[in-house]
């Protein structure tokens, strides 16, 4: 999956979430997220990124609880199940788009390599925080602080990972943005695309079918009822 | 010819009342290598992101007085880490990611790649992921990277700082190269010892400002050696309570001895 070109990991993780809010409920969440969760079990993720499926599922669930508070159970299941379209096909993409080949691509396509990068580094943000998080627990543990223990001690221990991470994250910001300049990367430049991923014509008709695919649910679904 | 002028130029960074660079001038000829030396906030890392056009355009501040800038620059980080990409699957790639911004085309991305990689000896590690280097080879693909977009104003903030004794010695050859070749290098380090055979003159800064500019004997001077910027050979002369003036290298100390 990781070799497909970019643009058709794109447009299928956003045909997915659109399809499940178009399509009727359940059958359609149902459809959408059985096919988010299954590609979520392909292999081809990037190093550092296991157990794909289970990540997707436990950052689903909360929403589930949440929505099992609020509404009845075929409003649960109905929002529920898009929402886990949607959550599974980010994680997937996350998981499988290397964000290099996305840069390639969106220049090679004759995107700003500003905005491209400001793209990819979203999708890099997920690893680099997650090592980020690790070592400030490693530094917090050596200090002494411990994040196990009852509620108390674990709340202690997030306050002392979550103010370091937030802060270091927004200090890498201005890192990160003085060393770009200083390797090239300043708005409105053009840059040399010096690997585009291949962009097999099957892969561009079946990007062309996502999107006609979803026009025809929304035609189908909201147009044609008004019309007959 | 003057690749970089500075004239009377200070500097403040944001929400802050005192400048890091106070009524600064300084010329860096091309073909030409100039050492900064000084204790740490004397302010030789603001002076090089000034001459890089980063302060206050990037980090924000105030600068004033006039800059001067002939040729394009390239600066060369203390932290390597934070001068990757993160967008290359492997080392050619990392230093190609500058070149390929300037757009220029393939053929002499190649060309300028594979000649920095050459110049850093780092053509054995040319397919491996940046991700899996060591400190010292980080720091070599950087310096590679800021080569390969083909400067002609060089600046270096403590680019020996990652590097073991035969990665350092290799970069102050290549030092010395790149002014042959007609560029303008401005180097911050603290291998004092280094810069008697590397650097063409020696700024002292202090404070921000300019404390004294000399050849590398300067680094010999009882004043510098008081500051404890002298060379080594120089400082264990005065702590062995010899006569001055204090021998600047090893060869020196030994004429001075016969």
């Amino acid at each position: 999956m990781s070799r497909l070109h970019p643009f058709t990991l794109l447009a299928i993780a956003g045909s997915l979430p659109a399809l499940a809010w178009i399509l009727p409920a359940p059958a359609g969440g149902a459809w959408a997220a059985a096919v988010a969760l299954v590609l979520t079990l392909t292999p081809g993720a990037r190093p550092g990124f296991t157990s794909v499926f289970r990540t997707a599922v436990l950052t689903a669930a909360p929403f589930w609880l949440f929505l099992l508070l609020l509404h009845d159970v075929p409003t649960t299941v109905a929002i529920g199940l898009r929402i886990t379209t949607m959550v599974a096909s980010f994680v997937w993409l996350v998981a499988t788009l290397e964000p290099a080949r996305l840069v390639e691509a969106m220049v090679a396509a004759g995107w700003s390599a500003s905005i491209a990068y400001l793209l990819a580094a979203t999708l890099s943000a997920v690893p680099v925080l997650k090592a980020r998080a690790r070592r400030i627990v490693e530094a917090q543990r050596c200090r002494g602080l411990s994040p196990r223990g009852g509620i108390a001690a674990r709340l202690r221990a997030l306050r002392a990972l979550a103010l370091p991470l937030v802060l270091s994250a927004l200090h890498e910001v201005d890192e990160r943005a003085l060393a770009l300049e200083t390797r090239g990367l300043v708005p409105g430049i053009r840059r040399t695309p010096l690997a585009p991923p291949p962009d097999p014509a099957l892969e561009q008709a079946t990007r062309w079918a996502l999107l006609l695919g979803c026009l025809a649910a929304l035609v189908w679904r909201f147009v044609l009822p008004r019309l007959t | 010819m003057k690749s970089l002028t500075l004239d009377r130029a200070s500097f403040w960074y944001p929400a802050t009342a005192s400048p890091a660079l106070r009524d600064l001038s300084l010329e860096v000829a091309q073909g030409e290598v100039v050492a900064l030396v000084g204790a740490l906030g004397a302010g030789a890392s603001t002076l090089l992101l000034v001459a890089a056009d980063l302060a206050p355009r990037v980090t924000g501040g105030r600068l004033t007085g006039a800059v001067t800038r002939r040729d394009r620059s390239g600066i060369v980080l203390p932290t390597p880490w934070t001068q990757l990409s993160g967008m290359a699957f492997t080392v050619w790639d990392e230093v190609a990611f500058g070149p390929a911004n300037l757009g220029w085309p393939p053929h002499e991305i190649a060309r300028q790649v594979d000649r920095a990689l050459e110049q850093l000896e780092l053509v054995s590690l040319a397919s491996r992921d940046p991700a899996t280097l060591s400190g010292g080879e980080l720091q070599r693909v950087i310096i590679a990277a800021i080569l390969a977009m083909d400067p002609g104003l060089v600046l270096f903030d403590e680019p020996a700082a990652e590097l073991d004794a035969e990665g350092a010695r290799t970069l102050w050859r290549l030092i010395r190269l790149l002014a042959r070749e007609g560029k303008a290098v401005l180097l911050a380090t603290s291998a004092l010892d280094a810069l008697a055979d590397v650097a063409d003159r020696i700024v002292w800064l202090e404070d921000g400002a300019v404390r004294a500019v000399g050849t590398p004997d300067l680094l010999a001077d009882v004043a510098l050696c008081d500051a404890g910027l002298g060379t080594s050979v120089a400082t264990v002369w005065r702590a062995g309570g010899l006569p001055q003036p204090y021998p600047l290298t090893v060869a020196h100390a030994l004429q001075r001895w016969r």
